[in-house]
């Protein structure tokens, strides 16, 4: 439980946005209903939907997790590392919305289930620099 | 169980009539002769003057070695733990902890009196990044003064614990910030800073009318307004609403001018694509008045006299609002000293003219120099989009908020610096304008060692005018806690391992030390009660620079809790 914990928190931010995901529901702690591709880059998570809108994950990373999740989420920082977190993409997308206490805000009300979709597709890409 | 509970109620009553008996009004003539008053600890910075120094001398050199804790006490729901200053007036010792939680106790012996908890928002607390603690409170006119989580000024009777009055201030649930520094009492007003340099507030600085809780004032820190100190013209496009600026510290206060000291926030994003053109280029184009900028202010009307942008368009986050307003008296001439997170340390006249400008570290490089005669940046190192190593020093700053101390006797400023250093990718971000908007960084980035030497902290005695260095103390990483030091020729150094130790302020040698356990990030005190000198300190860890140590440091911080807080007290044996 100590080690899950402390490989919990992730970060978000805001844009605005649409994703090519369909909306879900809100997952529990312990659930997962993302759905999204493990493979799927970065990139192909900021293509644009339908609407015509696009979530860049890059810059919105940036905006909101980057002081914590350290180069881009490769490295712990003041939160940890989330390049290979074993947490399901539910678990990750709990953390966005519900946060940590004195660790980690809630991004719930402030990024949509779409940016929180492309944070989580984005941090499943995540792979070593250079 | 039941007994002693009951027998502990009976002993807080008795002793809360016996101090409040002795105890005489805290008032803004109390508060202006509060130098004359060795006892007490009435305000955040002690006095106007901003020292940090007790005068007390009965715990000195050469008894020091005797020191032995008296009590302690233990805060609830510490998440990140005590970040605040204890106040002390006649023998009672008030002190702020997270959630806003308030406790009065016997100065003496560590007597619960009262304790207070404010009904917060805490769906919004737990969407705030730089919370749930609180940096301290304010004394005056028999109330407890604190600015609270989500945007409001509490006053809270000195005797009961009761609420008097709450005033809301901040929309906290539109704009994310609340109030976590400490209130500067002045005159019949308290003033008082928001949070933010990462969100689309404007900063504002209020004040409040001490006795009715009326806001009287306030002072936009971002771009100001219409009629007073309106600079929207700094900020290109609506830029000026991506906000920042907040003076998220308390400020100072110099009798002599009338004249309120305040420090500013960086504006958002902290991380600009612009490059060197940033006059007409990127996130914000122009100088973003009155972010990262020294401001003084009538503390009647909340006007600006006059202000000093210490880093016009700062691009790295570089506050101004770290730093205390140490005023300083020499050869018939007033200066005001202004430590900022930059790493330098601006001397100012009474106008807020720059007299000087000293480097208190030795790993900067965000630009190449400031000219000490008038201020100015030379050679900047602003940031395009895409990648930047080794930038100096890391954004938690090359100081960070917490406070130094100088002392009268020896003539030295004390104060911490950081070496540390950053990597960083700038990313060319989406305006961050709507409501209930979290962080606005512009970058990905991490903590790295300075080229050639290992990341570290010291704590060194300069003449606070100058800068030179009369002597420096290494630290193997940066503490974070504020300092003290005394009649008595002594520098208390809280640090970030636990340690608490005390030196010789002349020369610097260690004479005593104690670990506290768990890592200091607070304040620290000296006041007498009931005819004895204590000495007062914050401990518990966490926060956005001590985050860091864990992964950077490793050590004893990698299991060090960062949910817990407890306010310990010395005293001689």
């Amino acid at each position: 439980m100590t080690v899950r914990y402390a490989v919990l928190a992730v970060g978000a931010a805001v844009a605005s946005v649409a994703l090519a995901q369909p909306p879900g529901g809100t997952p529990g702690p312990m659930q997962s209903n993302m759905g999204a591709s493990q493979t799927e880059s970065p990139k192909a998570a900021a293509a644009p939907s339908s609407s015509g809108d696009a979530i860049d994950v890059n810059k919105l990373f940036a905006t909101s997790c980057g002081w914590c999740h350290s180069k881009g989420g490769r490295e712990a920082g003041k939160g940890p590392q989330l390049m290979g977190t074993p947490l399901t993409d539910g678990e990750i997308a709990y953390r966005i919305r519900k946060g940590k206490t004195g660790q980690m805000p809630a991004f719930e009300g402030s990024l949509t289930d779409e940016q929180i979709r492309a944070v989580v597709t984005y941090i499943r890409a995540l792979k070593p620099q250079g | 169980m039941k007994l002693s509970i009951s027998i502990c109620g009976l002993a807080s009553a008795a002793s809360l009539v016996t101090a409040s008996a002795m105890a005489a009004d805290v008032d803004f003539k109390r508060l202006l002769n509060a130098d004359n008053d060795p006892d007490n600890w009435l305000s955040y910075h002690r006095t106007y003057k901003s020292w940090h120094y007790s005068p007390l001398a009965e715990i000195n050199t050469g008894n020091v070695g005797k020191l032995k804790e008296a009590w302690s006490h233990v805060a609830s729901r510490s998440v990140r733990g005590l970040q605040s200053y204890p106040l002390v007036a006649d023998g009672i010792l008030y002190y702020s902890g997270s959630y806003n939680q308030v406790w009065a106790l016997d100065g003496a012996t560590g007597e619960v009196l009262w304790q207070y908890k404010q009904k917060l928002n805490e769906d919004l607390v737990a969407k705030q990044t730089h919370s749930p603690y609180n940096r301290g409170i304010a004394l005056g006119y028999g109330n407890v003064y604190m600015g609270t989580l989500d945007g409001k000024l509490v006053a809270i009777d000195m005797k009961t614990g009761k609420l008097k009055w709450e005033t809301k201030l901040v929309d906290s649930e539109k704009l994310t910030v609340g109030f976590t520094g400490a209130p500067l009492l002045v005159k019949d007003k308290v003033i008082i800073g928001a949070q933010g340099g990462e969100w689309p507030s404007r900063g504002p600085i209020f004040g409040v009318d001490a006795n009715t809780g009326k806001q009287v004032w306030r002072f936009f820190t971002v771009a100001g307004e219409e009629g007073n100190g309106d600079a929207k013209n700094t900020w290109g496009g609506d830029s000026w609403k991506t906000g920042g600026g907040g003076g998220w510290m308390p400020g100072g206060y110099d009798p002599d001018t009338n004249t309120v000291w305040w420090g500013t926030a960086n504006p958002a994003p902290l991380y600009d694509w612009s490059g060197a053109d940033y006059k007409t280029k990127g996130a914000r184009p122009g100088d973003n008045l009155y972010t990262t900028s020294v401001i003084l202010l009538d503390p009647d009307t909340g006007k600006l006299k006059g202000h000093h942008q210490e880093i016009p368009h700062d691009a790295w986050d570089f506050d101004s609002a770290t730093g205390e307003f140490i005023m300083i008296d020499r050869g018939g001439k007033k200066y005001v000293v202004h430590p900022s997170k930059s790493g330098f340390v601006w001397v100012y006249d009474q106008a807020g003219k720059v007299q000087n400008v000293w480097r208190l570290i030795k790993n900067i490089n965000f630009v190449k120099d400031i000219d000490p005669k008038t201020g100015e940046l030379v050679g900047r190192r602003d940031l395009t989009e895409g990648k930047h190593t080794d930038l100096c020093p890391f954004i938690a700053g090359g100081m960070s908020w917490n406070m130094g101390s100088y002392n009268p006797k020896t003539g030295l400023l004390y104060k911490v610096g950081n070496e540390w250093c950053m990597d960083l990718v700038v990313e060319k971000t989406t305006p961050v304008l709507e409501p209930m908007a979290q962080l606005n960084i512009g970058a990905n980035f991490n903590i790295t060692h300075p080229k050639g030497e290992k990341a570290h902290g010291h704590v060194s005695a300069r003449d606070p005018i100058t800068g030179a260095k009369k002597w420096e103390i290494v630290f193997p990483e940066p503490p974070l806690a504020s300092l003290l030091s005394t009649g008595g020729n002594l520098l208390f150094v809280p640090d970030a391992r636990g340690w608490l130790r005390a030196y010789d302020a002349t020369t610097g040698k260690e004479l005593w030390s104690h670990n506290n356990g768990q890592g200091h990030n607070g304040g620290i005190i000296s006041y007498r009660a009931k005819g004895k000198q204590y000495v007062a300190v914050m401990t518990g860890w966490g926060g956005l620079a001590g985050d860091d140590y864990a992964t950077f440091f490793g050590g004893t911080f990698a299991q060090m809790p960062k949910d817990s807080g407890i306010i310990k007290v010395f005293a001689l044996q």
